[in-house]
């Protein structure tokens, strides 16, 4: 009985936007203005657009593999960037911030307050040849930086992922690093264990779950991610999976297959979200 | 700016939508509440309904047919008392001037005009035939005409509330893709070609045997854009090789195929549409460019910029890329008499003059020449060569309507450039 509150949570805002790609992933084309018509019935599932897509992901044909292996390669590398810059900050808020957690918080996630996309477009202009990142490169002229960070380069890419998911990972992995109770690290350095041994054999394992948790909130939203790319390359070079999507929902005809990236994202994604609930629910387990 | 950015999607009307709603409460179905939801319009013909609808081209001219369910407004009404004309266009792309005037105009009518805009004729499209915004006149180009007249979104023009036709140049009013003017106004017209920076590029690129090839020159390699337009884009691949904009033949998509890879993989272009912001501030040293978008640069020119380092080039005979958008009343307009006078106002000299100024465009106005663009200061000398003459119209190709296969092998081309393959 108390469980239809969730339910019908999970009804109206995942099973129904969920069928709703499916049907389009697998419904046909309106005649005359080209666009997708949804398939309702499963029955009368027209596989092909999802099949193109398939086709075209790996072998000779598959020019939608480079992008999607491009994108693994960008989320891989900016969420271990994310999570070496997070884990060392919330460490340190939550150990050491003291009285002053509510203020270093409040500043973390300050960048909250601006809109992704407008934290990026300042970017846009900070990376400028001629721009602020260049000049304090150059410390003040001394070694003339003329880097074009804007040229299409993979790096500025990731580095843009890696600043605007970095507030995502700090929030959850202090709330996980802050409930470690201090007892058990005193616990720990009384039973003669070192700083470092008490950070590798009861800190570190502790916050795995928080670790998992923050990981699984800046990968899902970076593979989708489609804008960072755009602001801050452009070029098809760095093209990540968000792009192919973004791409086939502003071409006629082609939005069937945007829905069948989704409909791919999705079970791609299925496998560390499983593997999240696992790990935590044994840890839990292992907890009672 | 031509199709790509101007884009399409069943229609789900709230009228259907209720209807389904109320379905699914008597009926557990979802499939069967989800069909309820999605009747799309009966004049598109459903999902399995063939075309009927003809693909103009200059050589194929359309004379649309005015369908007893559709007729033209009645001549000599009085416009709608407290009426508000919505427009439906794109970002920046009327001069609010021009609404301010046209309000002072009919102010003893208390007239209103509403600018609302879309990213691109996909959404328009879309929320037009789902009728979840209210559109009186709508912006989209020639090659979607024959899907809105075939779907009954827009209604036909009576041409005694516009008389101001006679200020535009005459082939609009017997355009190949709408004969004798039924449906449409010319807005304005632009060429594609490329524009540069003199001090950012060395070489004169109008004086090249190919001026087209600039943009494959390994000097310029990540510091050129092209446009993210698919029929714009290929269609300057096309011209590179002397081929036609709308090349439909195996061999010829193979050879635009080959030469985007190419450009992709050796100069790893930025293909978005922001070149005219782009190339002002140097982000970009050369770029594909709207004829509209290039004489808008100037405004974008750093302080301390001069704008005399733009130049745009289009070929001088005419022989390149040419297109106009235009202006139409959407059927389910609710105050038609003031939207076909608002379609006349912006015919009126003055106010197409003072549009031309805010959004770069260039309305097809005959008293329009080079040389009065340029003693006016309209535009800098430097940036003559974007003014549109109507001889491209003769000379130039446009991007026609293709058919549905041709256009998927199209999309297909430009969908492995953009996934950068």
């Amino acid at each position: 009985m108390f469980a239809w509150p969730g339910i019908l949570w999970l009804a109206l805002l995942f099973v129904f936007p969920l069928y709703v790609v499916l049907a389009l992933a697998f419904g046909s084309l309106d005649p005359i203005f080209r666009s997708p018509v949804p398939a309702w019935n499963p029955l009368q599932w027209d596989a092909s657009q999802f099949t193109y897509v398939l086709q075209h992901l790996v072998g000779d044909d598959g020019f939608f593999g480079p992008a999607i292996f491009r994108t693994f390669v960008f989320v891989i590398i900016a969420s271990i960037g994310c999570l070496a810059i997070s884990y060392p900050v919330a460490y340190f808020v939550s150990r050491f911030g003291g009285r002053r957690k509510a203020l270093i918080l409040g500043l973390l996630i300050a960048p909250f307050w601006i809109s992704y996309m407008m934290r990026m477009l300042a970017w846009v202009n900070l990376l400028q040849t001629d721009g602020l990142v260049n000049k304090a490169l150059s410390v003040g002229g001394i070694f003339p930086v003329h880097v074009a960070w804007l040229d299409g380069r993979p790096t500025t890419v990731v580095l843009g992922l890696i600043y605007g998911y970095v507030p995502y990972m700090i929030l959850p992995l202090y709330s996980g690093l802050d409930r470690i109770q201090p007892s058990l690290l005193e616990a720990a350095r009384d039973l003669g264990a070192s700083r470092w041994a008490t950070f590798r054999r009861v800190t570190l394992p502790m916050s795995k779950p928080a670790v998992l948790a923050s990981l699984l909130l800046v990968t899902l939203p970076m593979v989708g991610d489609y804008f960072t790319n755009d602001l801050l390359s452009g070029s098809p070079s760095t093209a990540m999976f968000g792009n192919l999507i973004n791409t086939a929902i502003q071409v006629p005809a082609q939005q069937g297959q945007g829905a069948a990236f989704l409909a791919l994202m999705f079970v791609v994604l299925l496998g560390p979200m499983i593997y999240y609930i696992r790990a935590t629910s044994r840890q839990e387990g292992e907890t009672v | 700016m031509s199709e790509e950015l101007h884009r399409s999607h069943p229609g789900l009307s709230r009228r259907s939508f209720m209807r389904g709603t109320a379905g699914a409460l008597a009926l557990p179905s979802l499939a069967a509440f989800l069909e309820a939801c999605s009747k799309t319009p009966a004049s598109t013909g459903g999902a399995s309904a063939a075309p009927t609808f003809s693909v103009a081209s200059p050589t194929n001219p359309v004379k649309w047919d005015i369908p007893t369910t559709n007729k033209a407004i009645a001549s000599g009404l009085t416009p709608e008392q407290g009426g508000t004309v919505n427009i439906y266009t794109y970002v920046d792309y009327v001069d609010p001037e021009a609404l301010k005037s046209f309000e002072a105009k009919y102010k003893k009518y208390n007239a209103k005009v509403v600018i609302t805009t879309f990213e691109d004729t996909t959404e328009a499209i879309t929320k037009i035939r789902a009728g979840s915004v209210n559109v009186d006149i709508y912006n989209p180009s020639y090659d979607q005409l024959g899907k809105l007249v075939k779907a009954e979104l827009i209604q036909p023009l009576n041409h005694d509330y516009i008389p101001n036709i006679v200020n535009v140049w005459p082939e609009f009013t017997n355009p190949f893709y709408d004969q004798e003017w039924r449906y449409t106004i010319p807005y304005v017209v632009y060429t594609t070609g490329i524009a540069w920076r003199t001090d950012l590029v060395s070489i004169d690129v109008g004086s090249l045997a190919n001026p087209y090839d600039a943009l494959w020159d390994p000097t310029f390699a990540k510091k050129l854009s092209v446009l993210d337009d698919y029929r714009t884009c290929m269609g300057m691949v096309a011209f590179r090789n002397k081929l036609s904009p709308n090349a439909t033949s195996a061999a010829d998509l193979e050879v635009i195929h080959k030469q985007l890879t190419l450009l992709n993989s050796t100069m790893s272009p930025k293909v978005n549409v922001t070149d005219y912001q782009d190339l002002p501030t140097g982000a970009v040293s050369i770029c594909q460019a709207w004829s509209g978008d290039a004489i808008n640069m100037q405004s974008y020119m750093p302080a301390g910029k001069s704008p005399d380092t733009l130049r745009y080039w289009f070929p001088s005979d005419g022989k390149g890329a040419i297109d106009n958008d235009l202006l139409v009343v959407t059927k389910a307009s609710k105050s038609p008499v003031l939207a076909h006078l608002f379609l006349d106002h912006m015919m009126e000299y003055e106010v197409a003059m003072g549009n031309f100024s805010a959004v770069g465009y260039q309305p097809p106005q005959t008293k329009i020449t080079p040389e009065t663009l340029v003693a006016d200061e309209f535009i800098p000398k430097n940036l003559a060569s974007a003014v549109v003459l109507p001889a491209y119209f003769d000379a130039g190709q446009r991007s026609l309507e293709l058919s549905p296969a041709d256009d998927q092998a199209w999309q297909q081309i430009w969908q492995q450039f953009k996934a950068g393959a």
